[in-house]
Order: C-alpha cells, then structure tokens, then sequence
C-alpha cells in the first residue's frame, strides 16, 4: 500500500495541490481555468516527454530550451521573410504545414548531433547537449541578427496563413495528448522502447545481449530534439511572434518534471505516465500561486522545495523496494 | 626533439600573435581612435538601438567603434573593459550589466585614465564614471499611468505586470505607476505579479489571471515586451477590448498600437542617450570636461493611437 502510494507520488501530489488550490481560490477548479492549466502544462509535458527517453537512455539533454527557440525561429524566418535563393533571386514562402516540418528538422538535426556526439564520440551527455545548447541559441539569434519575428499570422496572398492554429485554444492540450500516448506506447510496447530501457538499466549487459546502444542512444536524442521543436512552433503560435531568447531554461523545468514523475537520473527506471503527472505538478503549482497573487520569489522557492522533497522521496521508496529482496 | 617541436610551436603562435599585434586599433587603425561600447544582448532592440546608435555617432565624430555585449553577466562585462584597456579605448559607452556589481569595472577604466559613459542604467556610486546619462523612468512611468488612467476613464479594476522584481527598474516604474494611480480610489488592482519582462511568461501569466479575474477593464505593464505577451493572451481569450499600456516604446509595440492592440506606451529616448553619451565622450576627449552634470535624467515621451506615426527605433523619426 505504501509503496503503491510512493509510486503515484506525483498523482497524490497533484490531487493535493488541486485540493488546496480550489479551496484557496474559487476560479481554480472553474473549466476555464484547468482548460489553460493544461495549455500552460503543454509545453513543458511535450519536452518533457522526448526528455523522458533521454534519461531512461542513461543521459541528459540541456540543449532542449535552445532547440525550441531555433525552431521557433526558423518557422518565424520562413513565414515573415520566406526562404531567400540569392544566387536565383526569388524568394520562396513554403505553405505552413511545410515550415513546421521543416523547422521540427531542425530541431531533429540538433538531436541528431547530440546522439552523434554522445553515441559515436563517447562525449558525456552533459556536455555534448551543453555545447549544443549555446550553439542552437547563437544559430536562432543569428536567424534574425537578434530581432523578433514579429507577425506569423502570414499573409494570405502568399498562401501561408494558419501558422496561429498550432498554439490556439486547446490545440496544445491535444498535442500533449497525442505526443504522451505516442511516446507511452513506445516506451512501453515497442522494441525500441524495452531497449531504451536496457540501455539506461545496464549498458554493457545490453550491448551483450545484441542492442544497438549506438542506434537507440541516437534515437533518442533525436526524439527529444523534436518534441522540443514542436514546443518552440507552439510558444512562436501563441505569441503569433518568435523571439530568439524563448525557452531560455525550459530545461530546467523539463528535467524536473521528469524526474517528479518518479524517472530516475541514473536511467532505465521510470514512464511517460509520470513525467505527465510531474509537469502536471509543476503547472498547478505554478497557476495555482499566481492565480493566489503569490509573490514571483515564493514561486520559485515553493518549486524548489518541491523537487527536493521529489527526490527524497525517490530514495526512500528504493529502499522500501530493497527490503523485501534484502531479507 | 618534441620538446624543440614543442617550443617551435610556441614561438610560432607568440610571432603570429604579435604580428597581430600592431593591428588591434592602438592609437586606431590610421589614426582613428576607439571607442568602446558596450550594452546587453543584441536579441532585445531597445540594446540595439543603443549600440547601433553610438557606433554610428562615434564614426561621425571620427572614432572607430568596438561593439561587443555582455549579456547582463557582471564577470563578462569585467573582460570587456579589460580588452577595452588592453586596446587602448579612449573612451567606454556601456549600458551596465548591474548597479553595484559594475562599479569596479568603471572604476579600473578610470584607474587607466579611460573614461566610461553610462546609458540607460546607473551605478550606484558617484565620482567614478564621467558622465550617467539615463532615461527618466519615473518621469515616464508616471506620464504612462496618467494615460492609463485616462483610458480607463479614471475607474475599473485592472492587474499590472512587473519586471523582473531584483531590477531598480522594476521598481522605479512600478512606484512611478503607483503614485499616479494609488490617487483614483475607483480604480482597483485585482492581481500584481512579476513576469520577469518576458513575453512567455507574460503570455501564460495573464492567461491564469484572466481566469480569476474576467471583469478587468486593463493590463499596465513595466516594459512593452510583456505588453505585448499580455495583448496576445487577451486577444486568444476574446478579451481583446482590455486596455494594455507598456514602457520601452519598442517598434513591435507601436505597430501593435498603429494596429489598435495595445494602447500606449512611453517611449525611452535609448538613441538620443546614446548619441548624447558619444557627444560627451567627444567634448570630455577635447576640452577635458563633459559640458554636463554626472547625473542626468532624459524624459520620456508618451507614444499613443494619435502620435504612434512620429516615431521610428527609440527615437523621433
């Protein structure tokens, strides 16, 4: 029963939090207000989400917040300015579906780097996505020489408008749902998924029963790379303006959902399911207190404790877990 | 034989380096003099404009111009004056990367007889730099609540986004928007909270108190940036008749005026200052004083639906 409990931790945290929160605050547990609860936990949910592989991989990924402001910025590029072919003179301006795909190549190449570096040049995790994250950052301040993309409503004589639905109403909370089921269905029932766990488990042992480490760590970087390029197209649609600084420590906030959600650092030990649950923790949190007028500075204290006392608790139900094997 | 290699090596890159040498701008490549400057990252305009401006006045006057950023990080400004220094700069423009932390940098520049002039933002000690040249926020603060309270017809509840609240600007703004408004008891603040200055965050902020708060008849925010993330989440909950007013008179935020989104905002002279700081690093490198007070405050102006027209990148067209 204890255990049981110790392993929802994150869902009894979030019940708790919602609780309070609506007694404190009648608009809390209105429709509306949950309905942006969710759009705001959107965000952080889907980078959370590819982050979730990562460290189930044995890794980390820091480059996540530069990755999504990149590829905000080349959406932004492509909508204002279209794609310029100096050396033919003309200027093309790609329909919307097509500059989200492009711009979440972007973000799977910057993934793909980072698996290189990580998988075939042995960097450390740590590293690899630290270089790549001021790199990325520079790359999207290059883009625009720092400036704001300021209008992605696109215009309708070029054929590109659209790009404001990505972002608008409940659009997010459906892609939240959409990349959650997707990636819990392969974290859990694919082949890749029980690697990327045997990987993150024992990586020596999964290389001798026959895994592709290399391919699976690659992978995984890449996922990672466009869940948060998704984010950065659906931060640049609400805002209907990208700006080279956004998602500037949305690492931060990634991992610890992640790692509220009961997935351990070490990798190999943890789900989808409760990486959801954290960045739904985080997000209540977080609405809950503005909508309290509590002070930015408390907000941020209150967060932190709550993750410290996340961890703890994850040691603690490691060691309720030993007992029985020790006996 | 490596070890020779090695010192080979050495030698080498020491002979490149100083052939590099001669060409850092000494006394300035022909002649020219340099004149550092030095602001905040480039991906805000407000600081763009400020460099932009000083190094166009710097070349006008004659100077070669040595752009560089800091990044609001205190230790990177520090290597800045120290190359400043290191290339014989006559004079530093910097826009400070923090009150107290960027004294002794300043300082170090006066100890090597190079002057710095400050724009937009002051230090909090006197004597040390040659002139501190800033926009008055609190005079532009209190002329923007004054037309926030004209727009709201002196009554209705409304909510206000701070700055970042470790920022004096934050704070200056934030009590020059009181002191005006505090006056109409009709008026109501509903909800306060800091959204760092960023439009993101504003966004988001804006759409949880919306939620508590659907009655508000306007948003005041302590820069345009979160303005205009306050107009979007406004906008996206129908909310669109809200009053928003900003500070910075950025160019996104007069469009968005032009356009009818936002309402108003003050503008901050950033390129006037700036001129005016290269002006007086001119007059101080030739007579030996700046022909002006350390301190000195420029006012803002209040930029709305009837005058956004008259005005360009932080300044009058």
């Amino acid at each position: 029963m204890t255990a049981t409990l110790f392993r929802l931790r994150a869902l009894v945290a979030l019940v708790a939090l919602l609780v309070t929160f609506s007694c404190l605050s009648p608009a809390f547990l209105s429709a509306a207000n949950l309905t942006i609860l969710l759009k705001h936990v959107a965000i952080n949910a889907i980078m959370a989400i590819g982050m979730t592989f990562v460290i189930l991989s044995g890794g980390i990924d820091l480059s996540v917040g530069s990755i999504a402001g990149l590829a905000g910025m080349i959406a932004g590029g492509l909508i204002d300015h279209g794609l310029v072919l100096r050396p033919f003179g003309v200027v093309v301006y790609f329909q919307v579906w097509l500059v989200i795909a492009i711009a979440l190549m972007g973000g799977a190449l910057v993934g793909a780097i980072n698996g290189l570096l990580v998988a075939r040049l042995s960097v450390a995790p740590f590293i690899a996505t630290l270089g790549t994250m001021y790199a990325a950052r520079g790359a999207a301040l290059l883009l625009s020489n720092g400036a704001t993309f300021p209008n992605l409503a696109g215009r309708a004589d070029l054929g590109n408008t659209g790009f404001p639905l990505l972002g608008e109403g409940t659009v997010p909370i459906w892609l939240m749902v959409a990349f959650g089921v997707a990636a819990a269905l392969v974290a859990a029932r694919t082949r890749f998924g029980r690697h990327v766990y045997a990987v993150g488990g024992n990586e020596r042992a999964a290389q001798l029963s026959g895994v592709r480490v290399k391919r699976v760590k690659l992978l995984v970087y890449v996922i990672s790379g466009i869940c948060s390029g998704a984010v950065g197209l659906i931060v640049a649609s609400q805002l209907v303006a990208a700006h080279p600084a956004t998602g500037q420590s949305f690492e931060l906030n990634a991992i610890a959902a992640v790692v509220l959600g009961g997935t351990s650092l070490m990798g190999g030990r943890g789900g989808i399911g409760g990486t959801i649950a954290g960045a739904l923790v985080i997000g209540a949190l977080a609405d809950g207190l503005v909508l309290l007028g509590v002070s930015e500075f408390w907000q941020i204290v209150i967060k932190g404790i709550v993750i410290i006392v996340a961890v703890v608790l994850d040691q603690l139900q490691r060691r309720i877990q030993w007992q029985p094997s020790v006996k | 034989m490596a070890a020779f290699g090695k010192v080979a090596w050495v030698l080498a890159v020491a002979a490149l380096l100083s052939a590099c040498g001669p060409r850092q701008p000494q006394a300035g490549s022909g002649g020219r003099k340099t004149i550092a400057i030095i602001t905040p990252s480039h991906d805000n305009p407000f600081f763009k404009a400020e460099a932009d401006n000083a190094a166009a006045r710097a070349r006008e006057l004659g100077y070669d111009a040595m752009v560089n950023t800091h990044d609001d990080d205190a230790h990177k400004q520090d290597e800045l004056f120290d190359s400043a220094i290191a290339n014989h700069a006559v004079a530093i423009i910097v826009d400070n990367a923090g009150a107290d932390a960027s004294i002794a940098a300043v300082r170090k520049a006066k100890a090597a007889g190079i002057p710095s002039f400050l724009i937009d933002r002051e230090i909090n000690a006197n004597g040390v730099a040659a002139a501190q040249i800033v926009s008055n926020n609190y005079q532009g603060a209190a002329l923007g609540a004054q037309e926030f309270v004209r727009l709201m017809g002196e009554k209705g509840s409304y909510v206000e986004l701070v700055g970042r609240e470790s920022d004096t600007n934050a704070a200056i703004r934030t009590q020059g928007y009181h002191d005006v408004l505090d006056k109409y008891p009709e008026m109501k603040m509903v909800a306060r909270q800091s959204a760092n200055w960023s439009q993101t965050e504003a966004f988001q902020k804006m759409e949880t108190i919306i939620q508590g708060n659907r009655g508000i008849k306007g948003v005041i925010a302590g820069n345009d940036t979160m303005a205009l993330g306050a107009s979007a989440a406004l906008k996206a909950a129908g909310l669109a008749k809200v009053l928003v007013v900003g500070f910075d008179g950025s160019p996104d935020v007069i469009a968005a005026i032009r356009a009818g989104d936002i309402q108003a905002t003050v503008l901050q002279p950033a390129a006037r200052i700036a001129r005016l700081a290269v002006d007086q690093a001119h007059h101080y490198l030739t007579s030996g004083t700046t022909g002006a007070p350390e301190k000195q405050a420029i006012d803002c102006e209040l930029v709305n639906r009837a005058n956004a027209g008259e005005f360009g990148v932080f300044a009058r067209k």
